[in-house]
């Protein structure tokens, strides 16, 4: 004890004195800002996953039905476009203008249920998977020649995948176990060599892979030319001569390019791709801005202008997913809201806890009425005691929180390669806090009153 | 109860006796000016402490009346010490070194185990600190209320023995109230409490609110 007694001294050894309620209640306090913090630090990841994926990206162009399913299928791999665009819209719509840079994007095969995009060395280097910071090799680089694939931060986490390692890649997006699971049909003849891994960007990216669309059309063509039926292999699962029997019994790693096959092959070269066979499914595309801006005049004049051309599609990607949050953002509110309510059952518990005390601190104030203390001073000491338990409860509730968040993000990178940022907001935690002390102070004045209005004579006669 | 004037003064040991329910205790508590009279002014040391707003009341309290109660009515969760510099950090904010003083008011009533938790200490240690908080604030009066009742014969003339020094060692006028016939043998002024009874018995009698 220090040589002289304050106020403070009162509150706390009247809330060390009930220790369990004092305990009680702090918990629940600490319970509830950490859940309604943790609620909207989630929101926010969500909210920040979707804006991040479409990084520096001014219009998307697909053959999709709507410009959101555009968005959600050509930069968030939602699923593989059903309709190909042709080389030579593609090249119409390079030549159109002036663009910063257009990318072509083909998307339909995967590896072991992770999308596989063919597109140009451009994606690298001009797209940036989140504005203002572009694509970083953690190993490797990006694909130069044929064959060669580049891997996504997850999935090199995820399948244990290394720079120099060969891989089959699947035709369709079969979700199941092996790289050619049902639906789906290996390439087991044309295995790609691993030239680099990827950087996590905390964006979709993240699990996917990316090769060149020469291979992608070489591949395509021979099946065509082998199937003359043109019927793909995904409607034919149980083709007797399908290249997949050759390697079921492997997951699709390594041995898998040893083929032998007794077939012949149709081995086609790049040049000896005809024009109808070169396909792809997105077009991403930026247009020139000036130094530090994002936005020019021309987005939306050539975003109208495109519009007029029924073949396609034409995306706003930023405008489609604040639509997109517009759309989710009323159900997470239901979220928050659940979260408050947990705050205000936790100021109703301090409440009760200390009203359920009142018994024992009646004769407290009634001495220390005695010893001098006006009903003022006493009134302050039992609401400063609930403030008391708001703070120390929302300061344990906001260290759970952002303990718990960093954990949570260090061990998604970490294990799965997923980044997640804004793990709890610094003002929303503040924010919080301060709601958490408020309530407590104000769950604190019925007691106080209570306290304020102790008759003392009553509870300074012995009990009996 | 009806009391047409009634002096203590400064020094002087009385003591109320008189019957349990007879209004000893309303007496006491409007002394301390923790219930009000329905009419009429109590002086201590000329203020008139009927005149006073309730949280200057308090204060006054504090700073002028110390009081021991028949079952202490200490702190707990509190040491002896602590108990003690709280009726100084409450009452008597003015005063300097309210440790030492504190020590001292327990050491002089021969109470040595000042750090340990009141509610630990034998009902004769907790007397001593009961009194110490009392006198400590050096007050114009100390009121005690039956502070023998829960005690033997033997601890009963101990207890009053030291209430009566303590009171007389800090310079206050001391009122003990008691139901015990054998204590009045102590006192040299004695105020029967049942003459200030009103005929018929008052049910209103000392209601605060």
């Amino acid at each position: 004890m220090s040589n002289s007694m304050s106020d403070m001294t009162i509150v706390l050894r009247s809330l060390r004195t009930r220790a369990l309620a004092t305990g009680v209640a702090t918990g629940l306090v600490a319970i509830a800002v950490a859940l309604l913090l943790v609620l909207l630090s989630l929101r926010e990841a969500a909210s920040q996953a979707f804006r991040r994926g479409t990084g520096n990206i001014h219009l998307l162009v697909s053959a999709d039905a709507s410009p959101l399913v555009a968005v959600l299928n050509g930069l968030f791999y939602a699923n593989a476009p059903a309709n190909p665009i042709s080389w030579v819209k593609f090249k119409e719509i390079e030549d159109g203008f002036p663009w910063q840079w257009c990318i072509p994007t083909q998307l339909g095969d995967s590896y072991f249920g992770s999308p596989v995009m063919a597109t140009s060395p451009d994606f690298f280097t001009d797209f940036e998977p989140v504005a203002g910071s572009p694509f970083q090799f953690s190993d490797g680089r990006a694909f130069e020649a044929s064959f060669e694939v580049v891997v996504g931060a997850a999935v090199a986490a995820d399948r244990s995948l290394k720079v120099g390692q060969k891989i089959v890649l699947a035709h369709g997006s079969g979700r199941g176990s092996g790289a050619g699971a049902e639906g789906g049909h290996e390439h087991a003849d044309h295995p790609y060599e691993v030239v680099g891994i990827l950087q996590p960007t905390g964006s979709a990216h993240d699990r996917a892979l990316f090769t060149d669309l020469v291979s992608t059309w070489i591949i395509h063509a021979e099946e065509k030319r082998e199937h003359p039926a043109g019927a793909s292999a995904t409607e034919q699962p149980a083709a007797p001569k399908g290249p997949s029997q050759a390697s079921t019994s492997d997951a699709g790693q390594e041995s898998a390019h040893e083929h032998d096959h007794a077939h012949d092959h149709a081995h086609v070269a790049e040049a000896d791709l005809r024009d109808e066979e070169k396909l792809i499914t997105g077009i991403l595309l930026r247009i020139p801005t000036r130094p530090g801006s994002d936005s020019s005049a021309s987005i939306a004049a050539q975003f109208d202008r495109l519009r007029r051309d029924v073949s396609i599609t034409v995306a706003q990607p930023a405008q489609q997913i604040g639509r997109l949050m517009a759309l989710i953002g009323d159900i997470d509110w239901l979220f928050v809201a659940m979260a408050v309510v947990v705050l205000l059952s936790s100021a109703a518990s301090i409440m009760l806890a200390m009203i359920s005390s009142m018994e024992l601190r009646r004769r407290q104030v009634a001495i220390l009425r005695v010893l001098g203390a006006s009903a003022w001073r006493v009134f302050a000491l039992a609401i400063t005691e609930s403030t008391l338990i708001g703070l120390i409860g929302a300061g344990i509730g906001a260290a759970l929180a952002i303990l718990g968040g960093w954990v949570a993000t260090t061990l998604l990178a970490e294990r799965v390669g997923v980044v997640v940022t804004g793990a709890v907001d610094p003002r929303a935690a503040i924010l919080v806090a301060a709601g958490a002390v408020v309530l407590a102070s104000i769950a604190g004045i019925v007691p106080a009153v209570k306290a304020y209005r102790t008759p003392i004579t009553r509870h300074l006669r012995p009990l009996a | 109860m009806e009391v047409a004037r009634l002096d203590v003064p400064a020094g002087e040991q009385a003591l109320f006796a008189g019957s349990s329910g007879c209004g000893k205790s309303t007496l006491l508590h409007l002394i301390a000016g923790i219930e009000t009279p329905e009419s009429g002014s109590i002086l201590i040391g000329g203020t008139d402490i009927c005149a006073l707003s309730g949280g200057a009341r308090d204060t006054f309290r504090g700073r002028h009346v110390g009081m021991v109660f028949q079952t202490f009515q200490l702190l707990h969760g509190f040491t002896a010490l602590e108990n003690v510099m709280l009726s100084l950090m409450l009452g008597a904010p003015t005063l300097d070194r309210p440790r030492i003083r504190a020590e001292a008011a327990l050491e002089r009533l021969g109470m040595l185990e000042l750090h340990a938790p009141v509610e630990r200490l034998s009902v004769g240690q907790q007397q001593r600190v009961a009194v110490a908080r009392a006198v400590v604030t050096e007050p114009s009066v100390v009121l005690a209320d039956e502070p023998t009742a829960s005690l033997d014969p033997a601890n009963a003339a101990t207890a009053v023995e030291l209430i009566r020094g303590a009171a007389q060692a800090a310079g206050a006028a001391l009122i003990v109230t008691s139901h015990d016939p054998s204590l009045r043998s102590a006192f040299t002024r004695i105020v029967d409490v049942a003459q200030f009874g009103l005929p018929a018995p008052a049910p209103r009698v000392g209601a605060a609110r």
